[in-house]
């Protein structure tokens, strides 16, 4: 199987942020990791691969800071990277991502697309099922688990409540992968070495430019919550103040 | 049941040839790893029929990525860049250069600002700078040399030759990754490389747990000073425009600490209003109650600082150790297949509190000593031995052997060290002889039955801060501010040799005084009735900061910090 993985890189989770000028993004100086989702759509592309050979390929869109993450998926066992390289891509929406990607895959042909499911800045958990849309292809989300068949696959979608869907797929797909379908390995020391020399194709934004559009979705800005704290003691014997906490959360905090 | 860390026995592991393992991605390991690079350039070019590859050095960093566990100042003394790469001034991210210095004395409200600053603490023509951005650049530069540099992996042991008895140090074994709390492999296990090199070169920083390793088994710190430290406690605030000029620097001395400890704080001022402050405790203090994070709240609190900071923003804390011993502290620097450098070394000029450009500098000699052993093909303790000799000529052995005696001088007290340090300024250092011994500060720390249990005149430096959560905080909230992150699944990395000291001995002597001088809250005793004394040592582990003050500070001296699961530890971005 072929596999194409999409992967981003992301500020770090607790990273203090600051806003840039437009005050609609956040300033660059901050520290970066892989977007967690798609970790766990990488290491599920890796096991695919183990199990049913074939090869991984990564791609980002990015600043020459996120080859970062291509060099981590090629230090874990991907065979080679595409690097959509420029600073423009990090303001692309969904859709203009998705684009960028299918014009930069034209002439490949893969058997399976791995998304995360969303990723930790922007959310828009759309990238992934607009790409599937762009080249025609079946996609299923949030998936749990992948399992090859004759026909194509049989994927395990997470649903709410605890309950799972089961769904079956003919092949070339796309899936958008949850966090926790498997634990992710280690890079080794082999592996970063080998990975300095495996290719990585570099994409200009002048060669996906045509493809792109105007976006359609645009942030106008970007604000940090201000903290507000109110606390307040409730008095009584403990049978009192179970009442009025069960009042308070029925009445004020609307949970129960 | 606290399980320790230590690499997995009986295990197979695998194996990578090197010809030069460089431990730690700091100032002094990336300019090692640079300088290297340079001299193989220039021999390649100059020597075309016998070329020497990099394909084979590598540098081990445990931080997930480069420059992450880099905290000081700081304040960069330019001269060894310089050397390094010259011209770098124009693309390294120096933030603004010195433009005007103070050294004040402190009383509890009120301060004396001193007539001339003394001539240590002139720094103009060096540079403000954030060691994590400074390091991030410098590695950049290495990795483009083509020298490979592991980052997230750190060295958990070194590989002698012969099974135990050999003299030749002959690799490195990284760190075991997906081992569970009870030290057992996880389905993603996968187990710590033996990296086999030529010379493994040392820059850890400060108490470096293979250098550790090192100097205990061929007893390196015999006809030394005991390595003498003091604990850095650092926070970057955000503060309104105009308290502060850009590169301005600030040093005080005096309130809150009183004359039985060693120690003064900095504020120095950045681009974008980004304030660093900071305050160092030597590590030598009477008082096991004394909790180093709380003198820096303590230090916030005066007008002066207060005033500075009001309306402003902590944004980032951190904390680690340093080595002040000197020069007569710093080991022997090479042996049969090993060098030391940087602050694993005791390079650090404790008068002028610097040491950035000294851990450069020791990083090019190593270099340009690896460098003839290499094409001499012989890593002996002849051929390394080089790396001393070159120390001992060069500048580094001019700045320190000036202040070799300059922190003895404070250990009775702050008055007699101002004196003392006044004498040295006139004699070229030796004041009233050519070395002044040391004690190591762990044996300055008192019995509780030996101090007033009120605390006497260091009430306010002891025990936990409250924090106002504005100007002050507790240890808590600014851990936080660390970024300090682990696998929580795996075994305690700080190695407590006998748990039984803590729980019998140590809580009824001094209190417990990890719980104090730890700056992350690692350390805890919590209540077990099972127990004589009511309570037990437990570990937050995940929550350390690498600082080594624990393995320093501890008067038993039980304590080993070992490096945790490469990847871990905090994240001092901007730092």
């Amino acid at each position: 199987m072929k596999i194409l993985v999409c992967m981003k890189q992301v500020p770090q989770k607790d990273a203090p942020l600051k806003l840039n000028d437009s005050g609609a993004w956040i300033r660059e100086d901050v520290s970066y990791e892989v977007n967690e989702p798609d970790a766990f759509a990488l290491e599920e592309a890796l096991r695919q691969k183990e199990k049913h050979s074939g090869e991984v390929v990564v791609i980002t869109a990015g600043p020459a800071r996120a080859q970062q993450v291509l060099r981590e998926a090629l230090a874990k066992g991907a065979d080679r990277a595409i690097h959509l390289e420029d600073s423009a891509f990090v303001g692309l929406d969904a859709a203009n991502t998705a684009r960028a990607f299918a014009a930069a895959i034209k002439d490949e042909t893969f058997d399976l697309i791995f998304t995360g499911l969303q990723s930790d800045d922007y959310g828009y958990a759309q990238t992934g099922v607009v790409l599937a849309e762009l080249l025609g292809w079946p996609h299923a989300t949030i998936i749990m688990q992948i399992e090859k068949t004759d026909a194509g696959i049989r994927v395990k979608r997470e649903l709410e409540a605890g309950y799972f869907q089961f769904v079956d797929m003919p092949l070339p797909a796309l899936l958008t992968i949850q966090s926790g379908i498997n634990k992710l390995r280690y890079a080794t020391l082999i592996g970063i070495k080998q990975a300095k020399s495996k290719p990585l194709r570099k994409v200009a934004l002048a060669e996906v430019q045509s493809a792109i559009g105007a976006n359609m979705q645009k942030i106008e800005r970007l604000y940090i919550p201000q903290k507000t704290k109110n606390t307040e003691f409730l008095e009584g014997s403990p049978a009192e103040v179970a009442k009025k906490l069960v009042e308070k959360l029925r009445n004020e905090v609307h949970v129960l | 049941m606290l399980v320790f860390r230590k690499p997995l026995p009986n295990i197979e592991r695998p194996q990578m040839p090197a010809d030069v393992v460089i431990v730690g991605g700091g100032p002094a390991g990336m300019a090692c790893a640079l300088r290297l690079s340079q001299l193989i350039d220039q021999h390649n070019a100059s020597k075309p029929d016998s070329p020497l590859s990099k394909e084979n050095i590598y540098v081990l960093e445990k931080a997930r990525e480069i420059g992450q566990h880099c905290l000081s100042g700081a304040l960069l003394d330019p001269r060894s860049m310089r050397e390094l790469l010259p011209g770098f001034e124009k693309e390294a991210p120096l933030e603004v250069a010195v433009t005007k210095e103070a050294v004040y004395f402190f009383t509890q409200s009120g301060k004396f600002k001193f007539p001339i600053t003394p001539p240590p603490l002139r720094d103009h023509g060096n540079y403000v700078i954030s060691l994590n951005r400074f390091v991030k650049w410098l590695g950049g530069k290495v990795e483009e040399t083509g020298i490979t540099i592991f980052t997230g992996f750190a060295g958990s042991e070194l590989l002698f030759d012969g099974d135990k008895g050999g003299d030749r140090v002959t690799g490195v074994r990284t760190d075991d990754k997906g081992v569970d709390k009870q030290n057992q492999p996880k389905s993603n296990f996968e187990p710590g490389y033996n990296l086999q090199a030529k010379v493994v070169i040392l820059a850890e920083g400060t108490r470096g747990s293979l250098t550790k390793q090192l100097i205990a088994r061929f007893a390196l710190d015999q006809d030394r000073n005991p390595q003498t430290y003091g604990q850095g406690i650092k926070e970057l605030w955000e503060v309104p425009a105009g308290r502060i000029a850009p590169g301005e620097v600030i040093y005080t001395m005096g309130w809150p600490l009183t004359t039985n400890e060693y120690g003064g704080a900095w504020i120095y001022g950045g681009k974008d209003n980004v304030v660093s402050l900071g305050f160092v405790v030597g590590l030598d203090y009477p008082d096991p109650r004394l909790d180093p994070q709380r003198v820096l709240q303590e230090f916030k609190k005066h007008p002066f600082v207060a005033r500075l900071l009001d309306g402003g923003k902590m944004i980032r804390y951190g904390a680690k150790s340093l080595p002040y011993g000197g020069w007569w502290s710093i080991p022997p620097l090479a042996g049969n297949g090993w060098m030391i450098l940087g602050d694993s070394a005791g390079f650090l000029n404790s008068q002028r509190l610097k040491g950035i450009h000294l851990a450069i500098k020791s990083g090019m000699l190593a270099a340009e000593t690896a460098f003839e052993a290499l094409k001499k093909d012989d890593f002996s303790a002849a051929s390394l031995g080089d790396f001393q000799r070159r120390v001992e000529s060069s500048w580094i052995k001019d700045e320190l052997w000036k202040v070799r005696n300059f922190h003895q001088g404070f250990e009775h007290g702050f008055w007699r060290g101002m004196i003392n340090a006044g004498l040295q300024q006139f004699t070229g250092g030796r004041g009233l002889r050519n070395r002044y011994p040391s004690s190591a500060g762990y044996q300055h720390l008192k019995k509780l039955a030996e101090l007033p249990a009120d605390g006497g005149d260091e009430t306010h430096l002891l025990g936990p801060a409250k924090g106002d959560g504005k100007l002050t905080f507790d240890k808590l909230t600014d851990l936080y501010h660390s970024g300090t992150k682990h696998e929580e699944d795996q075994p305690a990395h700080l190695v407590i040799h006998d748990t039984d000291v803590c729980n019998t001995r140590c809580i009824k002597e001094f209190g417990s005084p990890c719980q104090n001088f730890c700056p992350a809250n690692v350390y805890e005793m919590v209540d077990d009735a099972t127990q004589t004394n009511g309570k037990r040592i437990s570990l937050n582990p995940s929550n350390c900061v690498h600082c080594k003050t624990c393995d320093i500070a501890d008067p038993y001296q039980i304590i080993t910090w070992v490096p945790p699961e490469g990847g871990g530890g905090p994240n001092y971005d901007g730092m």
